[in-house]
């Protein structure tokens, strides 16, 4: 039973990090109502930065996101006004061919400059805590306490402020929104910015954890999915539920069925969502059905 | 009986909003019949409930013979009934023809013939000149006739209009009166739905007038337009006992 | 993206010059296929032959991928699972059971057209990214299920069909009967294509597309088609599969399943014009040699190279010309007709 017991915290506590990776996909995809589907590689991009200054500059990931989540801000921002904003007004299909286009794009500059070997960055804490009977890693721990600490503070900014009102405004109706004299276009900014910084930030706690690699994004980016899918389109409570789900699932499954197969199993769970509650756990109904540009 | 639709006892609810509440009616053939009432009064859900996109809450809809309460709007249309859009829902990769084309595929199987029933259609509504033209250039106005078009291609036994007049300059509403009026004789039976009143109290035998959700008149365009309930409902509490 | 709009015809002859919506043909798919045949029967040198054989293949399953894509509305990045849905369908069948491809692509593609349904089905009201996703998601269940279930597919090791050419193995010896069997599926796809666009059904999968609302207002059933065009383009797709197969001669998941050959699909449909039937066409004639020539010729770093190319490309051309290849074609002879 204790493995059991040691399986779901840790799976609750790797969760909690998959979902502060998502949460920027959920708050652009609730905003905007576009899938970026570069998403992992922006992932990537804070990784190999972090990887970067870590083995460079000799410090540690953490501090490393004191310059890692202002610089994908700005990376962020540059590609919504690139490459977002001019397709929003186009067919869907625009948005969709150019992010994934930006995705095969960024995943091919990587390979080309970094080479496909695995790059990792020495162990910071070379101890595991214990709780009560049982271990976990030093940077596991860590990883899920940012991530708390984060998801409060963007609960705040969602319920207290001004900015956090007209974000709730435009994820339900952008153009009600932008009637009520929301500067929607800058929200648009401002979220798909923000939500790039988010991802530079679990880029930093996920790099003593995970090995950085051009591809590495393709796994994180369809858990992330899941986790935007079952959390509900815009809803942060939900990507933090959602992701601690998926967590849970992966640490048990891995250990009780062949770790390949478990793959397998996000994206039957992914399936069996859209198919049977494709609002997600907690999320504004009819997200999936509802046609994005209609 | 004679009547080509019934609306029996049909109500429906959004959540806890009751749209439409207890209404029943029925349409006789060849009837041109109005259908006004304030915004919000559930005008656009019954067409909806009537049309298949909707399936009521409570109640059931008959047409022609058959119980179609619980259709899918693809089926409804198949057995006669085609409908207008109050915000035009034009295919916008297609030409105008080939907009119409589409509902007049219900009688004509060959592309060619679809074709030439649909421009036919649309010389009837004035919009030949327009045949073959990327319908994203079309001005609202144009919209609606062409929306106007393609419920007809489809060779109705009823057709649903909603708000057809808006956008139109007065020599086309007056024009866009006299072809609608002219509709029943065609065999066509017509529920119209419109705001521009003129248009309705000169063509219709009958008008309806819902408010909140519930038929609070139904009769001869007259006497509904003295009736002081349908004045209340749309002039409020105070403008009629003054 | 109807490119209706511009209408010059060569006086005598009487045809378009580009190409209409429709089964009329134009000359400049005329002259397009007559060079084609003409690079089949002479003979090119031996590195060109692979390059025109994927050149076709590519082409076919673009336009295969544009039935439900580009007409009616459904992009899917999950097409590599019906890819290989036939390509192992068939092999499994000649390796194991002797059953020659010639019947085998069939099965391959009836195979593929039944899983295209099932996904267009369950689907079914899923819009926008989500239905991507789905489509996303349930190619990697293939694959995923491709490379574990080794006593089926050979896993990770993959299967191979022993290289004996033969008529009835449908293995040759000469490339240039490759070359002429891929010419032969893309004329057949793009023959499909062209007929469905000037069809009912055409019509009706461009009124799904466009409005699914105001096509059911109108007594099309927007889930039969959406999941007959899936099946069609699955089907089509399984069959290029079984043809790649059989040229070959190796199957391995990680390749053949793979989102980066469903993301080519799209690619190569939407860079030549989504929609239109000679679009996914153009699309492959300008990426695939590209790509093939930039591989041979750079070695492994092309890997890399080719794909940063191709993507940047895509970008550009999703944001600025929108309607691929065949659309600003269109607009520029448009133009020029005006002046």
């Amino acid at each position: 039973m204790s493995t059991l017991g040691q399986l779901v915290l840790s799976g609750i506590f790797i969760g909690g990090i998959y979902a502060l990776m998502s949460m920027g996909l959920t708050l652009i995809f609730g905003v905007l109502r576009v899938v970026n589907f570069a998403h992992g590689e922006f992932l990537m991009l804070g990784m190999y930065g972090a990887w970067a200054i870590t083995r460079l500059l000799d410090l540690n990931p953490y501090i490393a996101a004191i310059a890692i989540v202002p610089a994908m801000l700005l990376f962020g921002a540059i590609v919504h006004q690139l490459i977002v904003r001019p397709a929003l007004d186009k067919p869907h299909l625009v948005v969709v061919f150019a992010t994934m286009g930006l995705s095969i794009f960024m995943q091919n500059v990587a390979l080309m400059i970094m080479t496909a070997d695995l790059w990792d960055v020495p162990p910071m804490f070379n101890r595991s805590v214990a709780i009560g009977p049982f271990y976990f890693k030093a940077e596991l721990l860590l990883g899920f306490a940012i991530t708390i600490v984060c998801t409060l503070l963007l609960q705040w900014v969602i319920r207290a402020t001004y900015l956090g009102k007209a974000i709730r405004a435009t994820v339900q109706d952008g153009e009600a929104a932008m009637l009520m004299g929301i500067p929607v276009p800058r929200i648009f900014l401002i979220t798909f910015a923000g939500g790039s910084a988010l991802v530079g930030l679990a880029a930093c706690i996920m790099m003593p954890l995970f090995s950085v690699f051009p591809t590495v994004g393709l796994n994180f980016v369809l858990i992330a999915f899941v986790i935007v899918v079952l959390g509900g389109m815009g809803s942060i409570e939900g990507a933090l539920l959602g992701g601690i789900c998926i967590g849970v699932v992966q640490s048990i499954s891995s250990y009780y069925v062949a770790p390949a197969y478990g793959q397998m199993f996000y994206f039957i769970l992914f399936l069996l969502v859209m198919i049977f509650r494709p609002n997600g756990l907690l999320g504004q109904k009819g997200a999936a059905t509802i046609g994005i540009n209609d | 009986m004679t009547a080509i639709l019934t609306i029996d006892n049909v109500s429906h609810r959004f959540g806890s909003l009751w749209a439409v509440r207890d209404v029943s009616f029925s349409v006789e053939r060849g009837e041109l019949l109005g259908l006004i009432g304030p915004n919000g009064a559930g005008k656009s859900t019954l067409y909806n409930l009537i049309a298949g996109v909707l399936i009521p809450t409570k109640g059931e809809i008959f047409f022609d013979g058959l119980k179609v309460s619980h259709w899918k709007s693809h089926r409804v249309a198949r057995v006669g009934i085609a409908r207008t859009f109050q915000i035009p829902k034009p295919y916008r990769q297609l030409s105008v023809v080939e907009n119409v084309m589409l509902t007049a595929f219900q009688h004509e199987r060959s592309v060619s013939r679809a074709r030439d029933l649909a421009i036919e259609t649309l010389a009837d509504v004035g919009l030949r000149d327009y045949v073959d033209v990327p319908v994203t250039t079309l001005t609202v106005g144009l919209l609606k006739r062409l929306e106007v078009a393609r419920a007809l291609a489809m060779r109705p036994k009823l057709v649903l209009f909603d708000e057809i007049m808006a956008g139109l300059t007065p020599t086309e509403v007056s024009t866009m009166t006299k072809f609608v009026g002219g509709l029943p004789a065609r065999g066509i039976t017509v529920i119209w739905v419109e705001h521009v009143l003129y248009a309705i109290m000169k063509t219709a035998s009958r008008i309806m007038v819902l408010n909140r959700g519930e038929l609070i008149a139904n009769g001869e365009p007259a006497a509904v337009a003295r009736d002081p309930a349908v004045v209340k409902a749309y002039l409020g509490e105070e403008m009629s006992l003054a | 993206m109807s490119l209706d709009v511009t209408q010059q015809s060569t006086g005598r002859l009487a045809l378009p010059f580009l190409p209409r919506r429709g089964a009329r043909v134009s000359v400049l798919e005329i002259f397009i296929f007559i060079v084609c045949l003409a690079l089949a029967i002479i003979g090119l040198p031996q590195t060109l032959q692979d390059v025109a054989v994927l050149t076709f293949l590519w082409a076919g399953l673009a336009l295969a991928w544009n039935i439900a894509g580009g007409y009616a509305g459904l992009i899917s990045f999950g097409h590599a699972a019906f890819f290989g849905i036939g390509a192992y369908t068939s092999t499994i069948l000649f390796v194991h059971l002797g059953l020659t491809p010639w019947i085998g692509i069939w099965c391959g593609g009836a195979l593929a057209a039944l899983f295209g349904a099932l996904l267009a089905l369950i689907c079914a009201r899923l819009r926008g990214p989500f239905f991507i996703l789905s489509t996303l998601a349930a190619a990697e269940v293939v694959r995923i299920g491709a490379l574990n279930w080794a006593s089926l597919t050979g896993g990770p090791e993959g299967l191979s069909i022993p290289p004996v050419a033969g008529m009835t193995s449908m293995v040759f010896a000469s490339k240039a009967a490759y070359v002429a069997m891929m010419l032969l599926f893309l004329l057949v796809v793009y023959a499909i294509t062209k007929l469905l666009e000037g069809s009912r059904y055409g019509y009706y999968l461009f009124s799904v597309r466009d409005d699914s609302d105001a096509a059911s207002a109108a007594g099309v059933n927007p889930l039969t088609v959406r999941t007959a065009a899936m099946a069609l383009s699955a089907g089509l797709t399984g069959i290029g599969g079984s043809l790649f197969a059989q040229y070959f001669l190796y199957l391995d998941p990680t390749f053949v399943i793979s989102p980066e050959l469903s993301f080519q699909f799209g690619l190569l449909a939407a860079v030549g014009g989504l929609g239109t039937a000679i679009g996914p066409v153009l699309g492959s004639f300008l990426i695939t040699p590209m790509s093939e020539l930039l591989r041979s010729y750079l070695g492994n770093q092309a890997a890399g190279l080719h794909l940063v190319i191709y993507s940047a490309l895509l970008i550009v051309v999703m944001l600025y010309f929108p309607g691929g290849i065949a659309g600003a074609l269109t607009r520029i002879v448009s133009r020029k007709g005006k002046l």
